[in-house]
């Protein structure tokens, strides 16, 4: 879902590494530690409040590209509310792949789909093997597969075709040649 | 001959009785009146005697004799007749129940080869038929065969076709395994996404 339109506030953007449900929820429950914290922290006696707890690459990389600060209340209330409102609403994309996908691989993915999808889109992923290349895309309703196999079974009628012409002309060399 | 014989025989014996009876006559004209009882009593006494006399024991058994010879002799006359004719007859039968059983035989025979002929025209009959229904058939059949290879020709073909992609794109699939790294499969992933873009943009907003 666009984010809304109303809102007077520019909106916040999720940094590529962030591209699943799991790292918003982990985000949150980060967040609202820091936020519990802090609070216990203005509590205590000046001098004696301990350690600031060190935030995950995640969340500082979050607050890093959206310019906040998470020692002030105010950021974190913007960043647990647009948290709260991507693990609430924001589109979720399901990709099967053949094989675990590297970081580095899911980080452009997302880049990719987040510019031309939808700014705070998820992804699941999930492993299938016998796709060999390509991948599987689930949306809330429908299921696109951009797999290799799919794509061998599209092209079927070209090898049947192949093959029919090799047997028109059998001692010729089939126009169609596999090479391995 | 025999009967020449016994017509002399009994001439003489009526020649030897009327000299008889004369003889008497004359006598009893000559002699002594007596009475008419004792003369016919002395008459019936003389017969008598002269038949005794004349028909002798001898001569009756020569009679006999002759009797027998004569009856043997008619009896094998005519056994000989009756064997003649027995034998005629025989041959006439066996002659009369030839031509009967030859006419009969012809009859039938006639009838069987009449009979023998509708058979067979039958016979021919029901073969020309079972011919026609037989070639009917095996038309029939030879059509519906036809029909069924092409329809299994067919069916093979697509089957063979279908497979043959399967089986192609199995040993492709496991051929390639996990040996394309995904890194080099982001563009065409990102190409194919480019392509659906607009049905997951559209089933984002609609389904989200």
């Amino acid at each position: 879902m666009v984010p809304d339109a109303d809102d007077k506030s520019p909106a916040l953007k999720l940094p590529d590494t962030v591209f699943g449900q799991a790292e918003v929820r982990r985000l949150k429950r980060e967040l609202e530690s820091l936020d519990d914290f802090m609070r216990q922290a203005n509590l205590r006696e000046a001098g004696k409040q301990p350690p600031l707890p060190k935030t995950s690459r995640l969340l500082d990389a979050l607050a890093s590209e959206n310019g906040l600060n998470m020692l002030q209340a105010a950021d974190r209330t913007k960043l647990s509310a647009f948290l709260e409102q991507v693990d609430q609403s924001a589109p979720v994309l399901h990709f099967s792949f053949a094989a675990d996908p590297s970081v580095a691989f899911l980080t452009k993915l997302v880049a990719w789909l987040r510019e031309n999808m939808h700014p705070q889109v998820m992804i699941n992923l999930g492993l299938q093997p016998t796709l060999a290349a390509g991948c599987i895309v689930r949306t809330p309703r429908r299921s696109f597969d951009l797999s290799l196999r799919q794509h061998l079974l599209q092209q079927a009628p070209l090898l049947a075709k192949a093959v029919q012409e090799a047997e028109s002309a059998p001692s010729a060399t089939p126009s169609v040649g596999v090479r391995l | 001959m025999t009967i020449w014989w016994l017509i002399l025989i009994l001439t003489t014996i009526l020649a030897l009785g009327s000299g008889f009876i004369w003889l008497v006559l004359h006598i009893q004209a000559q002699g002594p009146d007596k009475s008419k009882e004792e003369i016919t009593e002395g008459y019936g006494r003389a017969a008598d005697e002269d038949v005794e006399h004349l028909f002798n024991k001898e001569f009756r058994e020569e009679l006999r004799n002759r009797g027998r010879l004569h009856f043997e002799n008619i009896l094998n006359e005519n056994a000989m007749f009756l064997q003649q004719d027995l034998r005629l007859t025989t041959s006439q039968l066996n002659e009369y129940m030839k031509s009967e059983i030859s006419r009969e035989l012809k009859q039938a025979f006639i009838n069987y080869e009449s009979a023998i002929t509708d058979a067979k025209q039958l016979a021919v009959d029901s073969i020309q038929k079972t011919k026609t229904v037989i070639d009917e058939e095996r038309k029939s059949l030879v059509a519906q065969l036809e029909k069924e290879v092409n329809e299994e020709k067919a069916r093979r073909i697509k089957q063979f076709d279908d497979r043959m992609a399967q089986v192609v794109n199995h040993y492709v699939l496991q051929a390639i395994g996990n040996q394309i790294d995904l890194g080099d499969q982001l563009e065409y992933i990102i190409t194919e996404l480019q392509a659906n873009k607009k049905a997951i943009l559209e089933d984002i907003e609609n389904g989200a």
